[in-house]
C-alpha cells in the first residue's frame, strides 16, 4: 500500500466523468444542491405541521434570518477571499447599542445614530484588516483577540440595554413594506437589497473579480499588479460595516440596545459555508448564502412548530453545518 | 556611442536568513537583446527574476532601468516600467477562467467609474490574442484548474504578450512542455524579439537556449560565473560553467 494523502483523488471510490467534474468546481456548485435540500426541507414541514406553509410563517422566517442574513452577505465576500471575522457578534452589539444610546436622546436625529454606529463597525472592521494584512497575524486569531475588546468595551461603556421609542428607528426592525397586495417586512427588504448589491458586486465588477482571484491565489494576484493588502482591509472594514448594520437593525427588531447577546458570528459564518463559501476561500456565490441563511431559517422555525426544544434544534443546525463543510471536504479531493 | 542598457543590475545581492540567494550580481542587458539565464537548481536565478519583478526587494545592490536607479516595492511598480514576467510557477488563478487570467490586472470596462467589466470585449480580444499567438485551447471560457501544463502555460504567456511589456522575463518556461509546445513557445520568443523586446530566459535545456539567446549569463550558488555571447561560447562550455563554476 502507498501513504495516501488526504487529498489524493484516488481516495475517492468512483472515477466521476469529466463533465461532472467540472460541474461540481463551479463557484456555485451547491445552489442548486442546496435549493433541493430547502424545498425537501419545505415539504416535510408543510406536511407536517398545518402552521408551516402560510405569508405569515414565511415572513416570521424572513424576519428571524434577515439579521445574520445581512451580516453574512458582507461575511460571504471576506470569505471567498479567504479571510474570516470571528468579531461580527461583538460588532453587532457594540453598534445595536452605539444606535440605541444615541436614540434615547429624541434631540438625536437618525442619521446621527446611523453615521456613529456604521462608524464604529467600519473602524473595527478596517482595524481587523490592519492587523492581518500588515502585521501578519493568523485572522482566526485576530478577530477573536478584536471580539474580546469589543465586547469588554461595550460592557463597560454599558452594562445594561438602552430602550429606543423612535417610531422610525423602530421600523426599520419591526415594519413592513406594502409591494403589492404584500406586506413585506422591512429587515427582509434590507437583506435582499444588501445580497442584491453583494451579488452585483461578484458578479459583475473588478472588485468582485479579485475577491475570487485572491481567495485562490493571493501570490499571483500581487504579482498581476493587484494591491492585495488594500482589497483585504476593504474586505475586512466591509464585514465590520455589514455587521455595523446588521447590528442596528437588530436593535430596531427588538427595540433595543443590548451589550451582551453572544454567539451571532458562529451563525452568520455557519451559513456561509452551508451556501458553499470554502474556508480555504476560492468559492461560493451570494445565492449560496441565502439559500444556507433560509434552510437554518426553515429548520428552526420547523423545529419549533414541531416542538423540538432548543437543545434539540441546535444539535440539528450543527450537525447540518458539519455534513456541510464534509461535503466541501470531499469536494477537495476531485 | 553604445546604447544605454535596457536593464542593468550592480552589485545586487540577496540574502534569506543565513541564505546568500544572490550575492553582488552585476549584468548589464541592452535593448532587444535577448539573454539566457543559467545555473544549477538554487543557484539564485528566480531570485534575481523576482527583484527585477518588483516581486523580492534586494538586501543590497541597485537595479537601473535605461540609466536610472529604480525601487521596485511592489510587482506593480515593475508594470509600470513595462516589465512583465511569466514565473516558473505561472501565478495563475485556477479558479478563473483563461480570459479572468490573461487579463488579470489589466480589465476592461464598460463603466470605469464602478469598474464594471466588459467581458464580452475581454473573451474577443483574447481569442483573437490566442490566434495571433497560435496558441489552441478548447474554451477561453475554460477554467485553469481543467487546463494541461501547455496551456496554462499558453495563457501566462497571453498574458505577457497581452501587457505589451518591452521587457520579458522567463523563469523556466518549458521545464514543463512537450516537444511541440516548446517549438511553439520558442517561435514566441523569436516574434518577441523580433518586435525589438529585451528578453530574459531560464532554462535548463541548453539546445533551446543557444538557439533563441544572444547571450549567456550563468549563475552559481548567487555568484555571476560567466557572461558570454553566445556566438563565442558553445554548450559543453556553459554546462562547464554550470558544474564546476569558475575554472
Ligand atoms: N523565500 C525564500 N526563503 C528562503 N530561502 C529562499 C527563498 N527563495 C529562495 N531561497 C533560497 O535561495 C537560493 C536560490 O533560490 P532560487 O533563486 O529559487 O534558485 P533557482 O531559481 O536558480 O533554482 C536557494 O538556496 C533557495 O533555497
Ligand atoms: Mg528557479
Amino acid at each position: 500500500m502507498t501513504a495516501q494523502s488526504p487529498n489524493d483523488a484516488s481516495g475517492l471510490a468512483v472515477r466521476l466523468p469529466a463533465p461532472l467534474v467540472a460541474m461540481l468546481r463551479r463557484r456555485d456548485s451547491n445552489v442548486f444542491f442546496l435549493l433541493f435540500v430547502l424545498v425537501a426541507a419545505i415539504v416535510f414541514f408543510t406536511i407536517q405541521s398545518p402552521y408551516f406553509f402560510s405569508d405569515r410563517n414565511a415572513f416570521n422566517i424572513g424576519r428571524a434570518v434577515s439579521i445574520t442574513g445581512i451580516a453574512a452577505a458582507f461575511a460571504t465576500l471576506l470569505m471567498i477571499s479567504g479571510g474570516l471575522d470571528l468579531s461580527i457578534g461583538a460588532i453587532m452589539n457594540a453598534s445595536g447599542l452605539a444606535a440605541a444610546v444615541i436614540m434615547v436622546d429624541p434631540e438625536n436625529s437618525i442619521i446621527f445614530a446611523f453615521a456613529v454606529s456604521l462608524g464604529i463597525s467600519a473602524f473595527i472592521g478596517f482595524s481587523n484588516g490592519i492587523i492581518v494584512t500588515k502585521i501578519g497575524v493568523n485572522p482566526i486569531i485576530a478577530t477573536i483577540g478584536m471580539q474580546f475588546v469589543v465586547r469588554g468595551m461595550t460592557l463597560a461603556t454599558r452594562s445594561g440595554s438602552a430602550l429606543v421609542r423612535n417610531r422610525t428607528f423602530l421600523e426599520i426592525g419591526q415594519g413592513e413594506l406594502a409591494i403589492g397586495t404584500m406586506e413585506i417586512p422591512v429587515p427582509v427588504i434590507l437583506m435582499l437589497t444588501t445580497m442584491l448589491l453583494c451579488y452585483l458586486a461578484l458578479r459583475f465588477t473588478q472588485f468582485g473579480k479579485y475577491i475570487y482571484a485572491i481567495g485562490d491565489n493571493a501570490s499571483a494576484c500581487r504579482r498581476a499588479g493587484i494591491n492585495v493588502a488594500g482589497m483585504r482591509i476593504a474586505l475586512y472594514t466591509l464585514s465590520g460595516l455589514g455587521a455595523g448594520f446588521a447590528g442596528i437593525v437588530l436593535a430596531g427588531l427588538t427595540g433595543a440596545g443590548i451589550p451582551y447577546a453572544a454567539g451571532s458570528e458562529l451563525s452568520v459564518i455557519s451559513a456561509v459555508i452551508l451556501g458553499g463559501v470554502s474556508l480555504s476561500g476560492g468559492v461560493g456565490v451570494i445565492q449560496g448564502t441565502l439559500l444556507g441563511v433560509l434552510l437554518v431559517g426553515v429548520l428552526k422555525n420547523g423545529m419549533t412548530l414541531l416542538n423540538i426544544n432548543a437543545n434539540w434544534q441546535m444539535v440539528v443546525e450543527g450537525s447540518v453545518l458539519m455534513i456541510a463543510v464534509s461535503l466541501d471536504q470531499l469536494k477537495q479531493r476531485i | 556611442m553604445e546604447a544605454r542598457p535596457a536593464l542593468e543590475t550592480k552589485d545586487l545581492s540577496r540574502y534569506f536568513k543565513g541564505v546568500v540567494a544572490l550575492n553582488d550580481v552585476s549584468v548589464a542587458i541592452s535593448p532587444g537583446e535577448v539573454v539566457g539565464l543559467v545555473g544549477d537548481n538554487g543557484a539564485g536565478k528566480s531570485t534575481l527574476v523576482k527583484i527585477l519583478s518588483g516581486d523580492l526587494e534586494p538586501s543590497s545592490g541597485q537595479v537601473l532601468i535605461e540609466g536610472e536607479e529604480v525601487h521596485f516595492r511592489h510587482p506593480r511598480d515593475a508594470k509600470k516600467r513595462q516589465i512583465e514576467t511569466i514565473y516558473q510557477d505561472l501565478a495563475l488563478c485556477e479558479n478563473l477562467d483563461i480570459m479572468e487570467n490573461v487579463f488579470l490586472g489589466h480589465e476592461s470596462y464598460r463603466n470605469p467609474l464602478l469598474r464594471l467589466l466588459d467581458r464580452r470585449r475581454m473573451y474577443r480580444e483574447t481569442s483573437q490574442l490566442l490566434e495571433e499567438l497560435a496558441i489552441r485551447v478548447p474554451s477561453t471560457r475554460e477554467l485553469v484548474m481543467n487546463l494541461s501544463g501547455g496551456q496554462r502555460q499558453a495563457t501566462a504567456l497571453a498574458r505577457v504578450a497581452k501587457a505589451g511589456a518591452r521587457l520579458i522575463i522567463l523563469d523556466e518556461p518549458t521545464a514543463a512542455l512537450g516537444v511541440n509546445e516548446t517549438r511553439n513557445l520558442l517561435d514566441l520568443v523569436l516574434r518577441f524579439k523580433a518586435q525589438g523586446k529585451t528578453i530574459i530566459i531560464i532554462s535548463h535545456e541548453m539546445r533551446d537556449v543557444f538557439e533563441v539567446t544572444d547571450r549567456i549569463i550563468v549563475l552559481k550558488r548567487g555568484e555571476l560565473i560567466a557572461d558570454k555571447l553566445t556566438a563565442a561560447t558553445d554548450p559543453d562550455e556553459i554546462v562547464r560553467y554550470i558544474i564546476r563554476g569558475r575554472d
